[in-house]
C-alpha cells in the first residue's frame, strides 16, 4: 500500500475515503488523507468541521462508518478478511493505538499519578519497557519538555502549559510513529501558550510525524509542511503553507481565514 | 469599642503604600475620636496597626450555655442510678460481650469486603456494553434492594433444609448434605453470604457512582495511550473512582456493623444479640447491657471514622492542591498560633 | 427494621401464651446447636434439670428409662436418626424460667428444652437442642430440621393446620408492678380502671384482658392495653413509668422480681389470675410437624413421666408444679381459629 507523498517519503498515515456520522448528521464526508513519514501537517477549519473526529478517527477512538486508516501500511482497528474489514479485538486496538500518540486540548492527565508516573505508566502498562528504564525514560523527556525539576509533583500543582507539556512527554514515552494534537493550546491562557508551541516545534524540527488540529494559523504556517483546511466534513484545500494561506483557490478558505487572520 | 483604638479616618482618604507614607499622618477629626487614645499609637499610620478581629459576645455565650448543659448531661450520666456503671463496667468486657463483639467485627469484615467485591463486578456488569451482563446486574441490584435483609437471612439459612426437602430423588442433593457438615461454618458461612449479598446490591450503587464521577477525558487518554483494559480500570479509573466512593461506603459499613445484629436470625449472636440475650437472663441489667452495646458501637464507629479519613486522604492525593492537615498536624499549628498569639498580646 | 421484625414476629405467633416475649434467646454465641446442658445426655440413665438456672431452679438428677414400647412407636427414621432434635425459639432474647442462656452466660436452659431432653431418654433418643429464632424454630419444624419444637408453644386450632401437639403444662397469669406502686390485684378487675397495662399481642393474657377493658368500658371507665416487642422493652417501659403494669405468664415474673431486686427500680408480683379463668385452659404443647407420626409417642412419654413422678419432679425442681396438667394429650382442643 505505497501512496505517492508530498516529499516522497512512504506515507506514514493513510486515511482512505472514510464517513463517519451520528445518526443524520455527517461529520465526515469522505475523507482522503496522506501523511507523509516526518512530515508536519496542521489542519485547520471553522468548528465543527470535523478536525477533531479526524484524528479520533485515526486511533480509532471514533469508528468510521466507511473508509479505513492505516498507519505504516498496516490497517487500524479493522482487519482485511476477503473483501470485507472486520473490526479487531480491543486488545489489539489497544495495542495499535499504542503507537499512535494523542494529545488532548483538556491535557487529561491522570490525576491521582505524579507527573514522572503519569509518563512512565504507559510503558510498562504496556509491555514496551520495564519499570527502571520507563522512569529513566520519562525523566529524560520530562527534561526534553522543560519540566525535569517537577517530576515529583502532581499534575493539578502545575500550571496549564506545564500540564500540556507533561501530556507531550507521556505521548512521546510510547515512541510512536505519529502524534496527533487536538486544538493543544485552545485551553491555554494566552500567556501559556508560547511554552508548548515550543515543545511542538522542537518536535516538528527533529523528523517527528505530526498532524496538529489547530486555530493558530501563525503557528501552523512556521511548522507546517502541508496545510489542510476541512469544511463540513471534507478536505476543501491543502497544500504548501504560504499556498493555502496566501493564495487560497477555494471562497470557502478564503472566507475563513478572513475570519480568523 | 474597638473603633476608639483606630483613629477614625475621614471618608476619602487614600491610602500611600506603607514604604512611602509621610508622617506626621492625616491628623483624625477630634468628634470620631472617644476617650483616651496613645498620641504614639495615634500617630501611626492606619495601615500599618494590626487590624483587631471582630469580637463575637453571643457566640462565647451560646458556647457557655451549651458547656454548662454538657456537663449537666454528662454529670446524670455518671450519678443517675438508674444506669448501673458498675453492672456497666462487670458487662463490658464479660466474655460473652467480647464474643459477640468479634462475631459482629467477624462479620462485618468478611461482608465489607466480599460486598465490595461483589460491588464493584455489579458496576462493571452495569456499566458494560454487554446487555445482558447490564440486565443480570439491574435485576441483581433491583431485587437485593427490594428483599428484606431479614428474608434474605431466613430463606438462606432454611436453604438447605428446604432444599433437602423439596428435592428428594434429585441426583445433586448429595452435594447439599455436605454443606451443613460443620454447623458453625455454616452460619457464620450463611450470615457472611447474606449480609455480602445484601450489601453488594448497594456497594454496587456506590461503585458505578464513583466511576461515573471520573471524568470521560480519563476513560478516553487511557484508551489513547494502549493501556490494557484491565489496567485503565485497576489504575486510572478505579483510584479515582475511590475518591467519591469511600464516603459513600463507609456510610454503608456503618450500617452494615449495625445491620450484623440481625444476624441472629440464622442462630450467630453478634455484640447486640449478646446484649438481647443477657437482658433476658437478668432483666435487672438491661440498661448496662444497653448501654454496653451503644459504646462498643460508638467505638467501632469511632475507629472506622479515623481509618476513613486516612483513607480519604490518601485517595486524595493530586486531586487536592495540597492534603489537608492531620487533626495531629493541626492541633500542632493550632498551638503554635496560639503562642504567637499570646507573644504578640502580651508585647503590645 | 425492628418494627418489621416485631410484626413478622407477632404474625407467626398469633396465638400463643405470651407470644411477644418468645423472641428469641441464645445458646452461646457462635452456635445454633446448644450443648445440652451439664449431663444426662445418653439414652436412659440420669438426666439433670435446672442447670445453670440464675437462682429460678434447683438442679436436680431424675433418674429415667428408656421405654422399648413408646419407643416402637416413633417413626423409622427418627429411630434410624438415633436423635431427637429438640426446637427452642429463644434467640437473640431468652424467656427465663422456660428457655434462656444460663448463670455460665452460654449455655441454654430452661424447663422447656429439660422436658425434651427427659423425653428423649424415655425414648431412647440423643437429645440434639436447636436454639432458633421463633420463626427458624417453625420453618426448622416445617423443613423437618427440627423433630420437635419444646419452647412454650400454645396449642391453638390455627396451628393444628399445619402441626400436631402433645400437651405437658398449663400457664398461670400475674401482674408485674414496680415495688414502689402500692397497686394490687385480688381477682377483682375493677382494680384496673384508669391504669396502663401491657400484654403480648396474640396471647390468652390478651384476651383476658380485653374482655376486662370491654367491662370496664360499659361502666364508663378506662383501661389502656399498650404491646411491646419483648420482655427487655417491657420491662423498660415498666422502670419508666410509661406503664403501671405488666399481665403476663407467671413463671416469667415471678424470675424477673429476683432479678430485679438489687436495681434502682425493682418490680413485684402485684396478684396472680389462672390462665383457666379464661373460656378455655390454654396449653403448652410439644410440637411436631402434622402427620409425622411423633406427637403420640411424645404424649406417651410425657404420660411415662406423669405416671412415674419424673414430671413432678422436673416441675418442682424449677418451681411450675402450680402449672402441671394431669395428663398429656394428642392434639386437645386448642384456643379457637377466632382468637388468633
Amino acid at each position: 500500500m505505497s501512496t505517492q507523498t508530498p516529499n516522497g517519503r512512504p506515507a506514514a498515515v493513510e486515511v482512505r475515503d472514510v464517513h463517519k456520522w451520528y445518526g443524520a448528521h455527517r461529520v465526515l464526508d469522505g475523507i482522503d488523507l496522506t501523511v507523509a513519514a516526518g512530515e508536519v501537517t496542521a489542519v485547520i477549519g471553522p468548528s465543527g468541521s470535523g478536525k477533531s473526529t479526524l484524528l479520533r478517527v485515526i486511533n480509532h477512538l471514533e469508528k468510521p462508518e466507511i473508509g479505513h486508516v492505516s498507519l505504516n501500511g498496516e490497517l487500524i482497528g479493522v482487519r482485511r478478511h476477503g473483501e470485507r474489514l472486520k473490526e479487531l479485538s480491543e486488545r489489539v486496538i489497544l495495542a495499535q493505538r499504542s503507537r499512535i500518540g494523542f494529545v488532548f486540548q483538556n491535557f487529561n492527565l491522570f490525576p491521582h499519578l505524579t507527573v514522572l508516573d503519569n509518563v512512565a505508566a504507559a510503558p510498562v502498562a504496556t509491555g514496551l519497557l520495564r519499570k527502571p528504564q520507563a522512569q529513566e525514560l520519562a525523566h529524560t523527556l520530562l527534561a526534553r519538555v522543560g519540566l525535569a525539576d517537577r517530576t515529583g509533583a502532581y499534575p493539578r500543582q502545575l500550571s496549564g502549559g506545564q500540564q500540556q507539556r507533561v501530556a507531550i512527554a507521556r505521548a512521546l514515552a510510547l515512541r510512536p510513529g505519529v502524534i496527533l494534537f487536538d486544538e493543544p493550546t485552545s485551553a491555554l491562557d494566552p500567556e501559556l501558550v508560547g511554552e508548548v508551541l515550543a515543545v511542538i516545534r522542537d518536535l516538528a524540527t527533529s523528523g517527528s510525524t505530526l498532524v496538529i488540529v489547530t486555530h493558530e494559523i501563525g503557528f501552523a504556517r512556521e511548522v507546517a509542511d502541508r496545510i489542510v483546511f476541512i469544511d463540513g466534513g471534507r478536505i476543501v484545500e491543502q497544500g504548501p503553507p504560504d499556498q493555502v494561506l496566501d493564495d487560497p483557490r477555494h471562497p470557502r478558505t478564503r472566507e475563513f481565514l478572513s475570519r480568523v487572520l | 469599642m474597638s473603633e476608639s483604638l483606630l483613629p477614625a479616618v475621614p471618608p476619602g482618604t487614600t491610602y500611600p503604600p506603607a514604604t512611602e507614607l509621610p508622617r506626621p499622618p492625616t491628623p483624625a477629626p477630634a468628634d470620631a475620636v472617644e476617650g483616651a487614645v496613645d498620641p504614639e499609637r495615634a500617630a501611626r499610620p492606619v495601615s500599618a496597626q494590626r487590624v483587631l478581629p471582630l469580637r463575637h459576645p453571643g457566640r462565647w455565650i451560646t458556647s457557655a450555655i451549651v458547656v454548662v448543659l454538657g456537663a449537666q448531661i454528662a454529670h446524670g450520666l455518671v450519678t443517675n442510678p438508674f444506669y448501673q456503671w458498675a453492672r456497666f463496667q462487670y458487662w463490658f468486657v464479660r466474655p460473652v460481650i467480647t464474643d459477640g463483639l468479634f462475631i459482629t467485627l467477624e462479620v462485618t469484615a468478611y461482608s465489607a469486603v466480599l460486598g465490595l467485591l461483589g460491588g464493584v463486578l455489579l458496576a462493571l456488569a452495569r456499566l458494560s456494553r454487554s446487555p445482558v451482563l447490564r440486565a443480570i446486574s439491574w435485576l441483581y441490584i433491583w431485587l437485593f434492594r427490594s428483599v428484606p435483609l431479614i428474608v434474605v437471612l431466613l430463606f438462606l439459612y432454611n436453604f438447605s433444609a428446604l432444599y433437602r426437602t423439596l428435592s428428594l430423588g434429585v441426583p445433586f442433593g448429595a452435594a447439599f448434605l455436605h454443606f451443613d457438615e460443620s454447623k458453625l461454618a455454616t452460619d457464620l458461612v450463611v450470615a457472611v453470604v447474606g449480609l455480602s449479598l445484601n450489601e453488594a446490591a448497594y456497594a454496587a450503587e456506590v461503585v458505578r457512582a464513583g466511576i461515573l464521577s471520573v471524568d470521560q477525558g480519563q476513560h478516553e487518554a487511557a484508551a489513547a495511550l494502549g493501556l490494557p483494559r484491565r489496567y485503565q480500570f485497576a489504575r486510572i479509573v478505579f483510584p479515582q473512582a475511590l475518591r467519591a466512593v469511600i464516603p459513600s461506603y463507609v456510610n454503608q459499613l456503618i450500617g452494615l456493623v449495625k445491620s450484623t445484629s440481625l444476624v441472629f436470625y440464622v442462630s450467630l449472636l453478634d455484640l447486640f444479640g449478646s446484649v438481647q440475650s443477657m437482658g433476658s437472663t437478668y432483666p435487672g441489667d438491661i440498661v448496662p447491657l444497653l448501654l454496653v452495646a451503644t459504646v462498643w458501637y460508638v467505638i467501632l464507629t469511632s475507629v472506622i471514622s479515623v481509618i476513613q479519613f486516612y483513607l480519604e486522604r490518601h485517595y486524595s492525593r493530586g486531586a487536592l492542591r495540597t492534603l489537608p492537615p492531620t487533626p495531629l498536624q493541626r492541633l500542632r499549628v493550632g498551638l503554635f498560633a496560639l503562642r504567637a498569639r499570646v507573644r504578640r498580646e502580651t508585647a503590645i | 427494621m425492628s418494627k418489621l421484625r416485631s410484626r413478622l414476629v407477632r404474625s407467626l405467633s398469633a396465638g400463643t401464651a405470651f407470644a411477644t416475649l418468645t423472641v428469641g434467646l441464645a445458646a452461646c454465641g457462635s452456635s445454633s446447636t446448644s450443648t445440652t446442658a451439664a449431663s444426662g445426655d445418653a439414652p436412659g440413665g440420669t438426666v439433670t434439670v435446672g442447670a445453670l438456672s440464675n437462682g429460678a431452679a434447683t438442679q436436680t438428677g431424675i433418674t429415667v428409662s428408656e421405654v422399648a414400647s413408646i419407643r416402637a412407636e416413633l417413626p423409622a427414621s427418627v429411630v434410624k436418626s438415633g436423635q431427637l432434635v429438640i426446637g427452642v425459639g429463644a434467640l437473640p432474647a431468652g424467656f427465663a424460667p422456660l428457655a434462656y442462656v444460663g448463670s455460665d452466660q452460654r449455655t441454654l436452659t430452661g424447663s422447656e428444652p429439660d422436658l425434651g431432653r427427659l423425653v428423649a431418654a424415655v425414648l431412647g433418643l440423643k437429645p440434639v437442642v436447636n436454639n432458633a429464632t421463633w420463626e427458624n424454630l417453625f420453618v426448622g419444624i416445617d423443613s423437618g430440621k427440627t423433630d420437635v419444637g419444646f419452647s412454650n408453644i400454645t396449642d391453638t386450632e390455627e396451628r393444628k393446620k399445619k402441626y400436631e401437639f402433645a400437651s405437658y403444662r398449663q400457664d398461670n397469669l400475674a401482674f408485674e408492678v414496680l415495688k414502689s406502686s402500692p397497686w394490687n390485684f385480688n381477682g377483682d378487675y375493677t382494680a384496673l380502671a384508669d391504669k396502663t397495662v401491657a400484654v403480648g399481642a396474640g396471647t390468652n393474657q390478651e384476651k383476658i384482658l380485653l374482655g376486662w377493658q370491654a367491662e370496664l368500658q360499659a361502666a364508663g371507665k378506662q383501661l389502656t392495653i399498650k404491646y411491646f416487642p419483648d420482655t427487655n422493652s417491657t420491662y423498660l417501659a415498666l422502670s419508666g413509668g410509661k406503664i403501671d403494669a405488666y399481665f403476663g405468664p407467671n413463671p416469667g415474673i415471678a424470675y424477673q422480681v429476683t432479678q430485679d431486686a438489687r436495681t434502682s427500680n425493682p418490680v413485684r408480683n402485684a396478684g396472680t389470675f389462672s390462665g383457666a379463668g379464661a373460656t378455655l385452659q390454654g396449653l403448652i404443647a410439644a410440637t411436631a410437624k402434622k402427620d409425622s407420626g411423633l406427637a403420640k409417642p411424645v404424649a406417651d412419654a410425657i404420660n411415662y413421666l406423669i405416671e412415674n413422678g419424673q414430671y413432678a419432679k422436673w416441675l418442682a425442681a424449677w418451681n411450675l408444679s402450680n402449672e402441671a396438667v394431669s395428663a398429656s394429650q394428642v392434639n386437645p382442643p386448642g384456643l379457637p381459629l377466632s382468637n388468633s
